[in-house]
């Protein structure tokens, strides 16, 4: 039996950082503090990119809707820091059975809605139901293996799987973990009734998002009075708001304007860790790509570090999974840059004037485009790039698995299963690293499991399932009035509880 | 029979907004669990008579994607688009009407052909070029305009919002008014032909004041209903407009739900867009009937 209590989550979180941070000294460093004393009475604004589309983050997938909302509106049992490890939230301690079958939850004392309800392990039991009982609710699938959710007292809860599933406790760190209100009548989509520190105030569509502090919050008091989101889809805009000084914090920062921004003087640039893969999928199941040859051709004539440097905010990645999740290794010894093994082997597979097709959803633009066609061009691959609308993108590739090549920006965490299902659109199909797969994810120790998984995607790299154009960073302009913004993995996690802001 | 045309037309987009929702870890069967609960799954007729149903009880529906009501989000934008359209339909009509009977005065001479020329060439411009260049001299050049966005206060601060839509209505103003300003022209030289011009001028005013005064009277009115046109002209030239300066206002949103496949939200939108244009054309047969008198007495 294993377990592990908040305050040991929260040291291994803190030693991971340090190790980090160690690690990349020199690369990016930390907001610089403020010399004036923190104002409690302060609002922080922060701007956006991608607007949500509704609140309801219940039923809506998306970055934009988990980015803001979880932790700082709604809660769950357990969370996740910046560095993807899990901690409790609501629940003050959990332990997992020896068998990996029973988690025991233990919740925190005087948690309480919005609207001033208590929370108790009912309501835990009726939203976890819903997530499992019903297909329309995020998460349903990560819920497959729950077998009971039961409340043997007010603060307990205790979830049965039928077998053991190492990412079940991440998958609560996620909208499915989230607690609501048992029969809450609420319209999510516009409004909200969480447990968290912060609560919404107004939703001016197109433009802002404020939340205000919470000041029955259960836990510790957030260290602003407020918050200001504003989305600004335009990414030059977004960097004429910083300049002009209506947001103190600017994320998503375009590689290009970073500089722009660190010559004004009055932003520090933070470069953060993600879980982007920029993933350029090749369809397994099809002529000519059915070719282990022909994919590892591709890879080849593919130069990854010219890539990561036209790109201004990545690292390269060799395969499936991102050093952020379970499982990573540097898997740079799979493949290289050479094109003339690439032409070998093209002609190898009797494929030397090949005509390809890759398909992007146009929001991405064409600097990653552009190089791939003349990259292939050099090894006699002809690439037609075909830019479509995302819905389009999803109809076609996802849905339909109508393509050659495909580029997606897969920004999940901990979605490495999508190669051990044969019927994704990647369309591979080995029974090894689903074999592999499947035991990781039943395997109770979770550093069994990362080996497992570690094995698992060397197989799928060596096999050149797909190619890793890189793993993205975000860059985020942070004011010197600012303290404590979070700065790796904010593109699905911006934890505003430690924030502040000095006092001009 | 347009709501029928636009229903079916957005009908052939590939890709739908349950799927957009449900995102790329979603199952098959999440998907169509989604489009079962949104109600995309009835047949086609249902969908129809459901729509154009709210749309005669006054109902534009909800989006799909966020819930909120199709009607209020139009009011909404349209606080951006609408200011946007008549400030470059002023500035069109400033443009156009001196210009046009400038040009028209000063026929045959250098200066008329200058202006027919230039009129011409600005017509042929497209909106989006001619944005670009005036953000460039204005913005980037002179630092006298905000080169994009729309203050986040809106109309609760006019001035920042007015100084925001300047440099976009003066976009679709100069090109509507350059093409304005040639119809003005050659409606002018009709009227410097008319008996009563020249009678004007025969009883002893000059040729130019005779044009003024009783010219350009009687060609107002098919000014007027070139500018009814032109209405169309500004939607849609607000749409690329919206796009360039990154406005918050109707033709934004149309592209943005288009990209989200929020199929009610679009075909609402469309609807009332079409049934906008419609009435400005039955206000300018009105404003005919009122000031030519010979219209009335015909009906």
């Amino acid at each position: 039996m294993f377990r592990r209590t908040r305050r040991l989550a929260l040291i291994s979180a803190l030693a991971a950082t340090a190790v980090i941070l160690s690690a990349c000294s020199g690369t990016a460093e930390p907001a610089a503090t403020s010399t004036g004393e923190p104002d409690a009475d302060a609002t922080l604004t922060v701007g956006l990119v991608l607007e949500p589309t509704n609140l309801d983050i219940r039923h809506t997938s998306g970055a934009a809707i988990e980015q803001i909302l979880i932790d700082n509106i709604y809660e769950g049992l357990v969370t996740r820091t910046q560095e993807n490890e899990i901690e409790g939230r609501l629940a003050s301690d959990y332990e997992v059975s020896a068998d990996g079958l029973t988690y025991t939850f233990t919740l925190n004392d005087g948690i309480a809605f919005h609207d001033g309800t208590a929370l108790t392990s009912a309501d835990v039991v009726s939203s976890y139901e819903t997530v499992r009982t019903d297909a329309t609710v995020q998460g349903n699938a990560e819920f497959a293996s729950v077998a009971s959710i039961t409340a043997p007292d007010a603060t307990t809860v205790e979830i049965v799987l039928s077998k053991p599933d190492q990412n079940f406790l991440f998958s609560l760190t996620g909208p499915a973990g989230l607690v609501f209100k048992t029969g809450d009548t609420t319209d999510l989509k516009t409004a909200e009734n969480g447990t968290g520190p912060f609560t919404l105030t107004r939703w001016n569509k197109g433009s802002t998002i404020t939340f205000a502090r919470n000041d029955a919050y259960w836990g510790e008091p957030t260290g602003v009075a407020g918050v200001e989101f504003q989305y600004i889809p335009d990414f030059t805009a977004g960097v004429n708001a910083a300049l002009a000084g209506d947001v103190q914090v600017l994320t998503a920062v375009d590689p290009n304007l970073a500089p722009q921004l660190e010559d004004s003087g009055d932003f520090t640039l933070t470069k953060g860790r993600t879980t982007d893969k920029a993933t350029l999928a090749f369809n397994n199941a099809k002529a000519p790509l059915d070719d282990v040859r022909v994919r590892e051709a591709l890879r080849l004539a593919i130069d990854h570090d010219a890539l990561v440097e036209a790109v201004g905010a990545g690292t390269p990645l060799y395969g499936p999974i991102p050093e952020l999740d379970p499982g990573y290794e540097d898997l740079s010894d799979v493949i290289s840059y050479d094109p003339e093994k690439a032409k070998e082997l093209l002609a190898e597979a009797g494929q030397e004037d090949l005509e390809l097709s890759l398909k992007i959803p146009s929001f991405y633009g064409t600097t990653v485009p552009k190089l791939l066609i003349s990259d292939f061009n050099k090894v006699g691959v002809t690439l037609d790039v075909d830019s479509v609308e995302f819905p389009t993108w999803l109809e076609d590739v996802y849905t339909n698995h109508d393509y050659d090549l495909s580029f997606v920006l897969h920004v999940e965490p901990r979605d490495f299963g999508n190669f051990a299902n044969p019927d994704y659109y990647f369309g591979y199909d080995n029974a090894e690293v689903q074999d592999l797969y499947t035991q990781a994810q039943s395997e109770v120790d979770p550093d069994k499991s990362a080996e497992l998984l570690a094995k698992a995607a060397r197989i799928v790299s060596e096999d050149h399932a797909a190619d890793w154009l890189y793993n993205g960073e975000t860059i985020t302009a942070v004011s010197p009035l600012v303290s404590g913004f979070p700065k790796d993995s904010i593109n699905s996690r911006i934890n505003l509880a430690g924030v502040t802001v000095a006092a001009e | 029979m347009s709501s029928v045309v636009i229903f079916l037309t957005l009908r052939v987009f590939p890709g739908d907004v349950a799927q957009l929702i449900a995102g790329t870890q979603a199952s098959p069967s999440e998907v169509e669990a989604l489009r079962e609960s949104l109600g995309l799954n009835r047949p086609l007729i249902t969908q129809y008579t459901d729509w154009i149903g709210g749309i005669v009880r006054g109902d534009l529906g909800t989006s799909l994607l966020s819930g909120a009501s199709v009607g209020e989000e139009l009011f909404l934008k349209a606080q951006v688009t609408v200011p946007l359209g008549i400030m470059a339909l002023l500035i069109a009509v400033l443009i156009a009407v001196p210009f046009g009977i400038l040009a028209a005065l000063l026929r045959g001479r250098r200066g008329g052909t200058a202006l027919s020329v230039g009129a011409q060439a600005l017509a042929a411009v497209p909106v989006v070029w001619a944005g670009m260049m005036l953000i460039v001299v204005f913005s980037v050049w002179l630092g006298w305009l905000p080169p994009q966005g729309f203050p986040r206060t809106g109309w609760s601060t006019p001035g920042k919002a007015i100084e925001a839509l300047l440099l976009p209505a003066l976009t679709i103003g100069i090109v509507e008014g350059a093409m304005l300003m040639r119809f003005v022209r050659s409606a002018t030289l009709q009227a410097a032909g008319q008996d009563f011009v020249r009678t004007a001028a025969a009883k002893g005013l000059t040729r130019t004041r005779a044009l003024i005064l009783h010219g350009i009277p009687a060609v107002g009115l098919s000014i007027i209903t070139v500018l009814g046109l032109q209405v169309a002209g500004i939607i849609v030239g607000s749409v690329v407009i919206e796009q360039l300066f990154t406005l918050p206002g109707i033709g934004r949103m149309l592209v943005a739900d288009v990209g989200t496949r929020d199929l009610i939200k679009v075909q609402s939108e469309l609807l009332v867009l079409t049934g906008f244009v419609l009435v400005i054309g039955f206000l300018v047969d009105l404003l005919h009937r009122t000031i030519d008198p010979r219209q009335r007495e015909s009906a």
